[in-house]
């Protein structure tokens, strides 16, 4: 009869564990997105917050299934979901061999692009992926930046003097949109520099080869 | 607009990194709206293969910066031992402070909150320059650079040319 009397309520609490468990690892997953990060998240939008969130687990699992390329996507991401995304918790639950099988259940959401088609796409320049805007083929720097005018626009043999001669552009406005464009400045300003080094370094290179020949 | 801890920290990396920019590196937010999100151009180490190239990445950082360090992840082509196919950079001062589960790294080699924007920076470009072997993120550049130096360094020299847009 005793037995019975303490079977009961630890039955009852088991059961209210459970309960909080499954609503938990349910949240988790979405509608916690909003208010895990409480304050600080400056003027980012819920959709940027989970779009950032989802980089950062993809990175997570794609760093784990480099550790581990025998344990498949699924459990990882069931490990993750289950422990609060916990990078390291993970590995060492697969290093000791406490990972779970997840649950039918549970719908992970789709790899993006595997490397083997991200580097598939960078050499078709298809990109056609469903997460276009970070896998896609990487275009050169002059395309990227959008240089060709100012690639034009300087006749390189001037470029050397002209960029050695001008004072160098840095320095901290208190502007604002004058820092923004200060720091393109510079940006550019490498790239175009070191395009026009290269530039040279082969055609010395071609030089040298004719002069060989 | 008020600022927090991470904010503030941000934007005084930035401003130090514009009034003493080190050799060869331009970083700074893609917007200042975004003071979390940085981009930046590394130049490629002289006397190594990725001499001449300039490589853009971005950095990451989360909200508890510095407590936490930033992600870097190359937004080119860098075919490089400690660099993931995807990008993304390995090496020890971007990983989470304190002792490694591993006992692989020193707690010193990892991120703290003295370390810096610039100190990343000039660590990525000497990992360019020195990769460790130990610990590869790229397997297939991990063993091409072990094994068939030439080759990895052509490889890398036309990657560097083709970024370039020649």
């Amino acid at each position: 009869m005793a037995e019975e009397e303490i079977n009961l309520p630890s039955l009852v609490i088991v059961l209210l564990i459970t309960g909080l468990a499954v609503r938990y690892f349910f949240f988790s997953g979405n509608a916690s997105t909003a208010n895990r990060q409480p304050g600080g998240t400056g003027g980012l939008s819920p959709e940027e917050l989970q779009r950032r969130r989802e980089r950062e687990r993809e990175a997570a699992v794609e760093t784990i299934q480099q550790m581990f390329p025998q344990v498949d996507r699924r459990t990882i991401l069931w490990d993750l979901q289950r422990h609060g995304g916990n990078l390291q918790a993970t590995t060492e639950r697969i290093l000791a061999g406490r990972t779970e099988t997840p649950p039918i259940t549970f719908q992970p959401p789709p790899p993006p692009t595997s490397p083997e088609t991200t580097a598939a796409a960078q050499q078709s320049a298809t990109a056609t992926n469903n997460k276009p805007a970070e896998k896609k083929a990487h275009p050169d720097l002059i395309t990227r930046y959008n240089l060709k005018d100012k690639l034009a626009s300087v006749p390189s043999e001037d470029a050397g003097a002209a960029t050695s001669s001008a004072p160098k552009t840095g320095g901290w406005s208190s502007n604002r949109e004058e820092r923004q464009s200060l720091l393109q400045k510079r940006r550019d300003q490498m790239i175009i520099e070191a395009r026009r080094k290269m530039e040279a370094k082969i055609a010395a290179e071609k030089a040298a080869a004719a002069g060989n020949n | 607009m008020s600022l927090n801890v991470a904010q503030r920290r941000l934007l005084q990396e930035y401003r130090s990194l514009t009034n003493n920019p080190p050799e060869g590196i331009t970083a700074g937010p893609i917007s200042e709206d975004d003071l979390l999100h940085w981009e930046c151009l590394i130049q490629g180490p002289e006397g190594t293969p990725f001499e001449g190239g300039v490589f853009p990445a971005e950095l990451k950082f989360p909200n508890d910066y510095p407590h936490m360090p930033p992600s870097m992840k190359f937004l080119g082509d860098v075919f490089h031992p400690n660099v993931y196919p995807s990008g993304l950079v390995c090496i020890s001062i971007l990983h989470p402070p304190g002792d490694d589960p591993n006992h692989y790294e020193k707690a010193s080699e990892r991120w703290s909150p003295i370390q810096s924007v610039e100190k990343i920076l000039l660590s990525v470009m000497s990992m360019l320059a020195e990769p460790n072997d130990e610990s590869p993120a790229n397997v297939e550049a991990a063993k091409m650079w072990r094994e068939r130096r030439t080759e990895y360094e052509d490889r890398v020299k036309a990657s560097v040319r083709a970024s370039l847009g020649l």
